[in-house]
């Protein structure tokens, strides 16, 4: 029954758009803009939340879940704990609906054939529902599986991010904030993985004080990672969004950097060699590229962007540059507050010469 | 040698202890002749007259200054009583008001009154003292030689002193205007570098341009006229004039030359408040230089114009760009001041032309006449040295000669002027070798005077960073004003006078109190500035803006903390200066 709907359920990324975000999550209708848009973004599918609900549907597990969440106790974790790790085996374990199955492996095999390569590593990233908006906090929660290879290790790592869902501290966070019985939603982003020479996050503001002509760059050497999870110190770049000029720049050391493991699957860290740890990873056109990308994907969705861009090894520019994720910037307070509000230009000049009128020292 | 009212004087020890005195060393980087005090006395009156009793700017009166061991020392009086700042906020209400309203039609005015002025002090007779009277003074009742002599010699001070006037009278509030729309774009745009806010408003055609301009069209006309040959590097002025002369064409080109030269050779060399800096009419090496630059540029096929067009599109696609960063609300406000900037900015750039280059070279060779003829009389050894004496005693010497020579006695000057002299050089000599300490007394808790901050960079931060390094003067770090955005390291090349200019290297950094006009060829071969005093608007700043050279400047102690030959690194971002090696 279920199976004559499953293709609405995967869709290549390209043709995703923001109305999609209700189903797809918010990851994946970002990056579906962006490809319209004709940002680079590395190719990919995304599944739908509807997915996971069949999945469930399909292995009889959707009793046994909404039965759970129920009788969550926030304070309780010890019993998370353990609530957590059957539904996680449960969830592993059971297999995918055949034809979802079906239609992962058809999308991966173009992502294969756009590589050129036959097993080709992907990316699969939780693409939460609603992300953006109020449960932003519990975007952090969800897992992210890189330097995945292979159909079947792409199955798993689906199942995994799903899984997630039921972490002890997503459950704990539901227990307490979300309407009791709710059911938790996500879709799946699978993307080429981008072997990254340098990667980073950069934002269309200045984070600090919200100065909207400057693009704010953190970069450091391999994936994303490092410089996501804090673990080195990154060069910091504030460029002017309007001249794509240098304004400020400071070099940090980037001790260590994640890369491919060639033994198996997945990712690892590695130690900089001293000479590469504290010298600038960016070079000049590629800063110029990047505010370029800022400027076109600030636009593109109209307001402030934190993007995650890498840069491909053994790649020049223009085709080294990826972007792999953008949401809105949603933390960032002005500091030193607005610009002086006056009647006219010439009260403000007034002011510059110390001008008092009566009616203020009648005031103070 | 200076007057007693500009020293510090046990009488008034303890009003000038009570306050915070810093070193104009923009302005006077060297110790001051006697004579040249005419460029310290009468700028303040000026300055203080409008500032203080014609503006009554509200929390500023005018400035103060001391001279320490022949250098210059300031500081502003503030006012302090919040009756009497309300009560000036009226007057200024309405009289700077009155300013802006009609800024165009008082600038055109201005303008021609100081067009007029400059012709004044270029015509002042400087009579010769003859053997006999011309008939016309017999006959015609004509004024007689001494009396006009001395009638001059006060005219030449007269003009001096109204040009000083006529410098101020807009200066304020065109830096005020300006300082708005600068400080009004970094509340909006934290990060907007200080060189964006400029360009927004530089003039593109100003008359500051016109002189180099007018050589880029005498390198044309050479060119077609068929006499640029005559144009070689290494030839003196006079040895080219001499080749042009020979032909029809090359006459023709002088003559345009001679057509050029009022207004346009009277571009300065230097800031014009020292006797020795003169104009192209008495360097024409600058301008000849120039000329053979362009004619082989030209000859090699480059493009020697300004290009006026891509920087007018900069300054279009810059407020563009800033604007659709702003709301609706501030736009409007970021429009207006923006459109009353480029209004008062003409002035800002043009009156140094118009004062600090034309009137004071022309004033400046007007002096020399009465210093040319002092020394025919023997009252000096030669006339240069008319400006180790100050205007007072020039006026003593000038009325002694006056006397004697009508009397037929014997003259005391003779015997008088020329040991001072002597004695003045030598002391000058010494006094240049010390560094004098950027700031004396105590530090003010604010600085409310807004040219002070602007033109001088002395802002509490500065302050602060000053008593700092006074306090610990052994760290290797000094701050500034972030004048000139990027980082370089280099090594330093510290320069004390224009004289020691020739030693710079390329590649060097520039450590240096502060720069005038005249440093200009330097830029081209430095990695970046660092200076003692200025703030973002000072000459080193704005410079090396342009040529894209991170620069520090106000570091307030960089000339005796750095030495020549250290690395030091330059972080025109952020304003540090790290000496890399102690």
């Amino acid at each position: 029954m279920a199976s004559t709907t499953m293709p609405g359920h995967t869709v290549s990324l390209g043709e995703l758009r923001r109305a999609a975000e209700p189903h797809f999550g918010g990851k994946s209708a970002n990056l579906g803009e962006l490809l319209a848009s004709g940002i680079p973004v590395p190719p990919g599918f995304a599944i739908s939340a509807g997915a996971f609900g069949l999945f469930l549907e399909e292995n009889g597990l959707r009793e046994r879940v909404s039965e759970v969440l129920r009788e969550l106790d926030a304070d309780d974790v010890k019993g998370l704990r353990s609530v957590s790790g059957e539904l996680y085996q449960l969830i592993c374990s059971a297999p995918l609906p055949e034809a979802l199955e079906g239609e992962i492996l058809r999308r991966y095999r173009e992502i294969a054939g756009a590589a050129g390569e036959e097993n080709p590593p992907v990316a699969v990233r939780s693409s939460a529902i609603g992300e953006d908006s109020e449960q932003a906090t519990f975007a952090g929660q969800q897992k992210t599986y890189l330097w995945v290879r292979g159909a079947e290790s792409v199955c798993e790592a689906v199942r995994k991010c799903w899984a997630s869902l039921y972490s002890p501290e997503a459950l704990s966070y539901r227990a307490r904030m979300v309407a009791a019985g709710s059911e938790p939603a996500m879709g799946v982003t699978v993307q080429m993985m981008v072997d990254a020479e340098v990667a980073g996050v950069m934002f269309t503001c200045n984070p600090l004080s919200g100065d909207p002509s400057t693009v704010a760059v953190n970069a450091s050497w391999g994936l994303g990672e490092a410089v996501v999870a804090g673990e080195v110190t990154p060069d910091e770049y504030r460029l002017s969004k309007v001249t794509g000029e240098v304004l400020h720049r400071s070099i940090g050391r980037k001790h260590l950097e994640y890369r491919p493991d060639p033994a198996s699957a997945g990712v690892r860290t590695v130690e900089v060699e001293p000479e590469r740890q504290e010298i600038s990873c960016l070079e000049e056109e590629h800063l110029r590229a990047l505010v370029e990308v800022a400027r076109r994907v600030e636009r593109h969705f109209g307001t402030h962007q934190d993007i995650e861009w890498a840069l491909a090894r053994g790649r020049g520019l223009p085709d080294a540059l990826f972007v792999v994720q953008s949401r809105p910037v949603t933390t960032v307070r002005r500091r030193g507050g607005e610009p002086p509000r006056a009647r006219s230009a010439i009260e403000l000049v007034m002011g510059t010469f110390g001008v008092v009128s009566d009616e203020e020292r009648g005031r103070s | 040698m200076y007057p007693p009212w500009a020293l510090f004087d046990e009488r008034r020890r303890e009003h000038d202890e009570n306050r915070l005195w810093f070193w104009n060393s923009m302005h006077f980087p060297v110790p001051m002749p006697a004579f040249d005090m005419v460029e310290v006395d009468t700028p303040y009156y000026a300055l203080g007259g409008w500032q203080n009793r014609a503006f009554a700017v509200p929390g500023a009166m005018g400035v103060d200054y001391r001279i320490v061991n022949g250098y210059v020392y300031i500081s502003p009086n503030p006012v302090t009583d919040p009756e009497k700042i309300a009560e000036r906020s009226r007057f200024f209400q309405q009289r700077a008001g009155y300013y802006y309203e009609n800024w165009d039609e008082l600038y055109a005015r201005w303008r021609e009154r100081m067009e007029a002025l400059n012709r004044e002090v270029s015509e002042i007779p400087v009579p010769g003292l003859p053997e006999y009277e011309p008939e016309a003074v017999v006959f015609e009742g004509g004024e007689p030689s001494w009396a006009t002599l001395l009638a001059s010699y006060r005219r030449a001070l007269d003009c001096i002193e109204r040009m000083w006037q006529y410098h101020f009278e807009f200066l304020l509030l065109g830096y005020g205007a300006y300082l708005t729309f600068s400080e009004f774009c970094k509340q909006a745009l934290p990060d907007i570098p200080d060189q964006h806010i400029s360009q927004m408003v530089a003039g593109i055609d100003v008359v500051l341009f016109r002189p180099d301009a007018e050589l880029r069209r005498l390198a044309r006309l050479a060119i077609d006229l068929g006499v640029a040959e005559a144009f070689r590097e290494g030839r003196s002025p006079e040895e080219i004039e001499a080749e042009l002369g020979r032909s029809d064409a090359g006459r023709r080109w002088l003559e345009e030359l001679e057509e050029v030269k009022d207004p346009w050779f009277n571009m300065g060399t230097g800031d014009g408040l020292y006797h020795y800096y003169g104009s192209w009419h008495d360097d024409p090496s600058i301008p000849y230089s120039s000329l053979i630059g362009h004619i082989a540029a030209l000859q090699a096929g480059e493009d020697i114009e300004r290009p006026t067009r891509e920087l007018a599109e900069r300054r279009d696609r810059l407020v563009g760009e800033y604007e659709a960063l702003m709301d609706e609300e501030a736009r409007q406000t970021f429009r207006e001041l923006l459109g009353l900037s480029r209004k008062v900015f003409p002035y800002v750039e043009e009156h140094k032309f118009y004062c600090d280059y034309w009137f004071q070279s022309r004033f400046f060779n007007k002096i020399r006449e009465f210093g040319a003829l002092l020394a025919r009389h023997g009252f000096i050894e030669e006339g240069e040295d008319i400006f180790q004496l100050s205007r007072y005693e020039v006026m003593q010497a000038l009325e002694e000669l006056a006397l004697t020579w009508s009397t037929g006695g014997e003259a005391l000057g003779p015997h008088h002027w020329p040991q001072i002299v002597e004695r003045r050089k030598r002391i000058l000599k010494r006094l240049e070798e010390w560094t004098p300490p950027p700031a004396l007394g105590r530090m003010p808790e604010a600085v409310v005077d807004p040219a002070i901050a602007m033109l001088w960079g002395v802002t509490p931060q500065q302050l602060q960073e000053w008593a700092r390094a006074q306090r610990d003067g052994s760290g290797n770090e000094l701050a500034g004003a972030a004048a000139s955005p990027g980082e370089v390291e280099g090594t330093a090349r510290v320069v004390r006078s224009l004289e020691e200019i020739s030693e710079v290297r390329a590649g060097e950094i520039l450590v240096c109190t502060s720069t005038s006009p005249a440093w200009a060829p330097i830029f081209s071969k430095i990695k970046a500035t660092v200076t003692d005093i200025g703030g973002i608007m000072s000459h080193a700043a704005i410079v090396s803006r342009e040529y894209g050279l991170p620069a520090v400047v106000g570091t307030g102690t960089a000339t005796s903390r750095i030495r020549t030959g250290q690395r030091v690194r330059v972080d025109g971002t952020n304003g540090r200066v790290t000496v890399l090696d102690g």
